[in-house]
Order: C-alpha cells, then structure tokens, then sequence
C-alpha cells in the first residue's frame, strides 16, 4: 500500500515538475514584450525611454514650421498659447497634452519640440486656428485631444447622447406599456371582482391561483 | 516554499480544472458525491493557490533574484513594505494575485451558501472553477512569476519609482478585489440561468458580493486617483486613460444593478434587466483586464503590449457567447408580469438612473474604443481625450446628480402631488439659495453653477430625510438627539447607508465641479527671485526661489527646488518638488528620473509645485497651479466608502422593521422574507 502510494507520489511529482520545465522554457521560448517582463535586471529600459509608466517615443516629434507671414505682428498671448497647447497632444506618448506635459515630465523632449514650434508659429504671426491646423498638417489628426466635429468623427461625438435617446426612447415605450397595463389591471379590479378573489385581500386571481400553485409545489 | 509554491501553482491548475468538471457533471447528473468532491476541490485550489503565493512572497522577501519577477520588480534596498507589495505589482505576480483573492472569494461565497440553493451551487462552483482555471493558465503560460533567470543577478531592478507610494501599494489590490468581486454575482447569474431557477433566489445571494465588488471599486478608483495626484505630477486626479476608464465601467454597471436590484426585489421587475446587467459587470471586470494587459489602446499603465491581452481577448469572447447563447435561451424564463402606475414614482426613477448609469458607461466605453474603431474606418489615428469624455458625461452626469435626489424621495408606484410637494420644497429651495449665492458672488461658469445648485438640492433632501427619521425616533421612543440619529441608520442600514454614498457624490460633484476654476502658471524662478499670483478665492501668493539643491538619500539622487512660500503677506513655510534618481545597492541608476510634487493642501484648495526641469545651474522651471477643493475627492470618496461599510454590514439583515426594501409589493418577489 505505502509502496503503491510512493510510486504514485512520485509519479505525479515527476508529471509536474515535466509540466513546469516545458511551462518554463515555453515562456521563455516564446520572449515577452511586456513592460515589466522585457526590462534587463538592472540599470534603465533602454535608452530611448524617459518615463517608467509607459514606452516614450522620444524621437516622435516633427517639425512644424512655416514662412512667417510678411508684415503681420505676433497676435497670440501667453495665456492663448497654454490654451492651444491644451488642444494639442504630447506625441511621446504619455496621452497628456503638450502644456502639461511640458511642465510636468522633465524627461520628454516631444513636448518641448513641439512647444519651440509653436512658439515660432506665434512669432511668424500665425493665429491659434492656424497653428492648430499647421501641427494636424505634420501630425495627422491624432495630434488633436479630441476628434474633429466633421465626417465620420460625428458618429464618434453623437453616439453616446443617441444610445441615452434611443434607450430612453425604448423606456419611455415600456413604461407606457407596463402603465397601461397597470391600469387595466386597477380598472378590472375596481369593475369586477375576479371569480375567486378574496375579500379583503388585494390580489387578483391570477395572482392568487400563483400562489396556491407555489403553496402546493406545483412549479418544481 | 519557493519550489513547493512553483509546483503548488500547477497543481491548482489540476485541481481547477477537477473542480470545474466535477461540479459541471455533478450538476448535470445531480450526482451528490461529484459536487462534494467538487466543492472540496475549489476549496483545495484555494489552499494550493494559496503555497504558491506564500513560495512567490518568499522569494520577493528573501531577494531570490533567480527568479525573473523577483530580479525584475525588486531590489535590495527596497523598502520592506514595497518588497511585498511587489506582488501585485507586475504583471505575472499580479495575475497570480487575481487568482489567489479569486479561489478565496469563491470559497467563501461556497462555504456561506451551503445547504441553500442546492440545485444551482454545482453550476456556481464550476463556474467559479473555470474563471479560476484561466487566470492559473495564464499565470502558468501567458506571464509566469516563477520564470527562472539564465542567470543570478547581485541585485535585482527594483520597483517602478513611481509605483513605489503608499497609494500605490493599496490602490491596485483594492481595484483587484473589486475586479474579482463582480466574479460571484456572475457566477451565480450562469448557476441561476442554466437551472432555469431565476426567481430571486439568486438575487438574495449575489446582493453582497455585489456591494462588495462596488465597495472595493469605489476604494481603489478614489486611491487611484490620489497617487495619480500626488505622484504623477500633471494636475488632476482623472485624465479618461484607458485603463482609468476600464476600473471606471464595472462601476457603473455594478451600480446600476444596485439600483434596479431594488426594483426586482419590491415589484418583482426587470429581471432580465438584472441577469444583463450582473452579466455586464463581469464582462467589463475583464475588457478592462484585457485592455490594462493587451497594450492595444495607448495609456500610460504599465503591462503595455504584453501576449497576456491575446488569452483575456479569447477568454472575453467566449464568455460573451456564452452568456449570450444562456440569456437568449433563457429569455421566456425571464418573464415578469411587469406594471406600473405612474411615470413619477420610484420605480420609474431608478429605470431612468439605470438608463443614465448605463448611458455614461456606454458613452466611456465608446470613447476609449473609437479610436480603434476610426483607424478601422478610415484609416486615421484619431485621439479621444479629456475634452470628448467631460463634453458627454458632464451632461449626463449633472442629470444623474438630479436623480439622486429625486430617486430615494419620490413614492413607490405613484408620487402624489401632496408626495411630491411634501419631499421637494425644501431641497427646491435650498437649490435656488446655493445657485443665488453663487451667482451673487460673481460665479459664472454654467455647469459648476448647475452642479452645485443640484449638489444643494441633493443634500437637502438627504439632511432632510436624516432630521425627519430622527425626529420621528425622538417623538416615538424619547431618545437623545445622538441616540435618535445612531439607532436610525443602524436600524435602515440599507437605506440610511445609501443616503450616506449619495452625500459622497455630492462632495464629490463639488470638488469635480470646484476644477473648472483650476489656475495654472509656467514660472521660471532664479535664486532669490519671486513669483506673486492670485488663486481663485482671491488669496495673493508668494513664491521666493531658494535655489536648487543636490543630495543623496537612502536609494536615490535627489534635485529639489525649494520655495519660501507667503499667502496674503503670511509665510506657510517652504515647499519643494523633487526629481529623483533611484539607484540599486551598487549605485546604478534604476529607472528613468521621476517627480516628487510639492503640495499645500487645504480645504479650499491645493497648491501643487511641479519642478519640471533646471536651466543652467539654478534656475527652475515650474508649474505652480491652484487646483480648488481637492481634498473634497478624497472625502468623498471616503464618505461613499463608509456609506457602502454601513449598507453591507452584516447585523442590518437580522433586523426586521423598517430595513428600507423588505416589504414585497409583487407576488414574486419573495427574496426579502426570504431573507
């Protein structure tokens, strides 16, 4: 018996330590890009990260420059720029925008890049509009903390407030139904009592034949 | 411990995938000795579970940086505490922590419904066995922790810096039992839809676990938030990350169905509605899963780009079918005899605060996929941010806010208008009163002044509910004003508790709403040189630079910044910001360079100082903002926690009178004397 149980023992603890030697060079076989998994033991990611959250992409920034425009004097304060800077998104990565970005994660030189270019728009005379459309000329739209309101970006902006509509639409329909059906309910009762209704007691029969069948078990 | 662990964790995979079978064919065949064997045999994936959580922890304690998780989330100069919770805190160990509060919640949501719902546990504890049995398998073949070096490092990587904060050792634990939590209700929803058994019997069960799904979601968002604050150094607590957005989905599904779970047990309503939405929280529970792990949305969370998504990507899509194909199988079942008298009734307040809890979650789960979908589209990268997800969810969210305070107040199936008039004049009034005042003191920006006039109203009619109960308490039993107040919410747990989590969301409306006022400033300061603004209230600030500093600390190169600060001509003392260096035991640099925020907090408002970089040799280039009513986040958080502490206390279901929702007002729902 003990010698039978041993072989057993032994057995499945050589199933297992099998199982996990394959498990294991499976994993490592297969070479991992996770964040946490591909870091080498010690010292920095590599080189082109500057954040610990997330892959930087530090040389994401483009250059966005134009003429300036002849005799037009610099027409955008400090306080529009931070504004248009809100509008635009930091390329590194971080999904933060290129004002708060560039003042908050000392490691990125997107944001700054992409500060300098604004600034040179501004100082070459360009509008806040202007510039924003100069960084979606170079970037693409992603540039932008949030779609346009034209073309298919419109399914994007109205979706959420048309599911609210349609799904309040499909409640109000319900709640009518169930109302109506309420009150036929209340104006039967109120008419004529129902063959079997008991006095005093506020139920319907079809409610109280309901609970005499789960009285009687007849539902199992 | 560290071999037993490693073998302990393929062992439970067995034993899961005994626990699943057993219990699926013990259902089936209604065979007794198959579903004690499989209950016995969640329990035992507990306990394996369990050793190879202990083997994992023993290696991080005693530095075995054989291990790759080891080598790569800790080193030896690490704080203890961070040591530990080094665990939760990448990848492979995460998951291996997902299963380990998975196989315990499952045990003790077997142990505490033995001998009730006999027909339906099997089917509950196999579903259980196979949630189990996933994440086993993806913590044995996606991302293993036990993965073993080629090689013995001296010292391992250390944890992320900026993971290396009190917040973030709770935050993601707390998220994760959260997470886990939604698992129960759902396995008992599957228990209940494929025995056809879909009374309020497992309603009854799944309440709890629900509330306790809500309850570690709530702590974990508001935790979140805070290290976001205080550690990343951008200015605000949410910025609709994606993986910000996927803890904040289960939420709001979760409290919907708190919500319409009232209605199912009062009139015997929406019980399709309720099996959706209990399905729906799981669901997201795990697309946020996939989402955080996948790396197939851009965020700043960790775990980017990682094979793990492609095994949650399978698991989401046959679960979906699953549940699918058992909903629409099951939809004659699902039958109510559903009535309703009156459009202003309660009933029909909690359908339109599902319809508005289900609309943002629709609208943020939208918004974080329609970048994937636009690239689909059109072929253009598109960036859904901030500006998208506040111009839909504010509306909603202010309409939601208003249903607060009507929800709870108005009358079961018809409000009169004696009802209506009775419950809402005061708060009305106490509404108009804040929008007055506010607008008297010259605030001008619409949704703030929308938010706190509702935000007035809400907490009107909760204070108003407060005095009338403890009115009614004094005048019947003669009971001190303190007494009074205690014995009501003691006894009307449910209720009082949930008008408590109410007064939390209206704190934190007005904080939210208080950010519309945010002020921020680019400073660039040279030695000696000072910086003056004025922040929102109308306080004059002062900032004198003291110049920057270099020093070594325990594990890490420090620069500071040092600001001799005055409001009003007062000084407050000095703050700093930090960038730091870490390094490992040898003096190697860990990780890239993180921020240490300077922050004054009040609660008024918070000063936040960002040092966001050093020109030349002194001089500092700053943020220095006013961010208002910060701290209002943090209470408010804290009071829906505790809110959600008294609902679930356990002695508030012995009681019988007056316990908010035992009265059943439709034949079928039984569940609250049941109970």
């Amino acid at each position: 018996m003990s010698a039978r149980s041993l072989s057993r023992r032994d057995a499945l603890r050589a199933a297992a330590a099998a199982v996990a030697i394959l498990a294991t060079r499976g994993a490592m076989a297969q070479g991992t890009s996770g964040a946490d998994s591909t870091a080498s033991p010690n010292g920095p990611t590599d080189g082109s990260s500057g954040s610990n959250l997330f892959a930087m992409n530090q040389g994401a920034a483009r250059t966005v420059q134009r003429p300036p425009k002849p005799g037009v004097k610099p027409h955008v304060s400090d306080a529009e720029r931070d504004q248009v800077e809100k509008k635009l998104r930091c390329q590194c990565g971080c999904t933060l925008d290129v004002y708060t970005c560039r003042t908050t994660d000392f490691a990125c030189e997107v944001s700054p890049a992409m500060h300098r270019d604004i600034n040179e728009l501004i100082a070459g005379g360009y509008g806040a509009q202007e510039i924003i459309d100069a960084f979606v000329g170079s970037y693409g739209e992603k540039v932008l903390m949030a779609p346009t309101k034209s073309g298919f970006n419109l399914v994007g902006w109205t979706m959420p407030f048309g599911a609210v509509l349609v799904g309040g639409g499909l409640l109000a329909l319900l709640l009518r139904r169930w109302r109506r059906r309420g009150a036929l309910a209340a104006a039967g009762r109120a008419t004529s009592p129902s063959p079997g209704a008991i006095p005093g007691v506020d139920a319907s029969a079809d409610e109280l034949a309901r609970v005499e069948a789960a009285v009687r078990g007849d539902d199992r | 411990m560290i071999l037993i662990g490693e073998l302990s964790l393929w062992v439970a995979v067995v034993m899961a995938a005994w626990t699943t079978t057993v219990s699926f064919a013990g259902g089936k065949l209604r065979r007794a000795d198959l579903i004690a064997s499989g209950e016995r045999g969640l329990y035992s994936t507990f306990a394996l579970v369990l050793l190879a959580a202990i083997g994992l922890w023993t290696a991080l304690l005693s530095h075995d940086f054989s291990l790759e998780y080891v080598a790569s989330n800790t080193s030896r100069n690490m704080p203890g505490v961070y040591v530990f919770a080094a665990f939760w805190g990448g990848q492979a160990g995460s998951l291996l922590f997902w299963a380990l509060i998975l196989s315990f919640f499952s045990t003790l949501a077997v142990l505490t419904s033995r001998g009730r719902s006999r027909e339906m546990m099997p089917w509950v504890t196999g579903t259980l066995g196979i949630v189990i049995l996933f994440f086993l398998l993806t913590a044995c073949l996606g991302a293993n922790p036990y993965t073993r070096l080629p090689f013995v490092p001296l010292d391992g990587r250390g944890l992320n810096p900026q993971l290396q904060n009190p917040g973030m050792a709770i935050h993601p634990p707390n998220l994760y039992l959260g997470y886990v939590a939604t698992t129960i209700p759902f396995a008992f929803a599957i228990g209940a839809l494929v025995t056809r058994r879909l009374d309020n019997e497992w309603l009854a069960a799944v309440r709890r676990w629900a509330l306790v799904s809500w309850f570690f979601l709530t702590v974990g968002i508001t935790l979140g938030m805070w290290w976001a604050y205080v550690e990343l150094g951008w200015g605000g607590y949410w910025a609709w990350d994606p993986v910000e957005n996927a803890s904040f989905l289960p939420w709001l599904t979760g409290t919907a169905f708190l919500h319409s779970i009232m209605i199912q047990e009062k009139r015997g309503m929406l019980k399709k509605w309720n099996v959706v939405l209990v399905v729906a929280t799981f669901l997201l529970a795990i697309l946020g899963t996939f989402i955080t792990r996948s790396g197939i949305i851009s965020s700043v969370h960790a775990f980017a780009q990682s094979p793990v998504g492609n095994w949650f990507a399978g698991f989401l899509i046959v679960a979906i079918a699953a549940t699918t194909i058992l909903v629409m199988t099951r939809l004659r079942d699902l039958e109510a005899p559903v009535t309703l008298e009156s459009m202003a009734s309660r009933e029909a307040a909690f359908l339109y605060n599902n319809l508005l809890l289900c609309g943002i979650a629709f609208s943020v789960l939208w918004g974080t996929l329609f970048p994937i979908l636009s690239e689909w589209v059109r072929g253009t990268k598109i960036t859904v941010g901030p500006p998208f997800f506040n111009a839909v969810n504010i509306p909603l969210g202010l309409a939601l806010l208003a249903l607060t305070g009507v929800g709870p107040l108005i009358a079961w199936r018809r409000a009169s208008v004696s009802n209506l008039k009775r419950q809402f004049v005061a708060p009305a009034i106490s509404g108009v009163a804040v929008a007055a005042l506010l607008l008297a003191l010259g605030m001008r920006d619409p949704y703030a002044l929308v938010s706190y006039t509702l935000g007035g109203f809400v907490a009107a009619t909760i204070i108003q509910e407060f005095v009338k109960g403890t009115r009614a308490r004094r005048a019947i039993h003669g009971e001190a004003l303190p007494i009074a107040l205690a014995r009501l919410v003691a006894r009307n747990r449910r209720r009082y508790g949930g008008y408590v989590v109410h007064l939390g969301i209206v704190v934190l409306f007005a904080a939210f709403a208080g950010m519309a006022f945010k002020q921020e400033n680019d400073v660039t300061l040279k030695p000696g040189e000072s910086f003056t603004a004025k922040d929102p209230w109308g306080h004059q600030w002062r900032f004198v630079s003291q110049g920057v500093s270099r020093f070594e600390a325990s594990n890490r190169d420090v620069l500071a910044i040092g600001l001799d600060t005055y409001r009003d001509g007062k000084r407050i003392g000095v703050m700093t910001s930090e960038q730091r260096q870490y390094r490992d035991s040898r003096g190697n640099p860990t990780f890239n360079p993180s921020t240490e925020v300077g922050i004054h907090g009040t609660l008024k408002e918070d000063t936040y100082v960002v040092l966001a970089g050093v020109t030349g040799d002194e001089t500092a280039e700053l943020r220095i903002s006013f961010n208002p009513l910060v701290w209002w986040v943090w209470y408010g958080g804290g009071i829906m926690a505790i809110g959600g502490l008294i609902v679930m206390w356990p002695a508030a279901e012995r009681r019988k009178p007056n316990s908010g929702y035992r009265a059943s007002l439709a034949p079928n729902a039984e569940l609250a004397e049941a109970r």
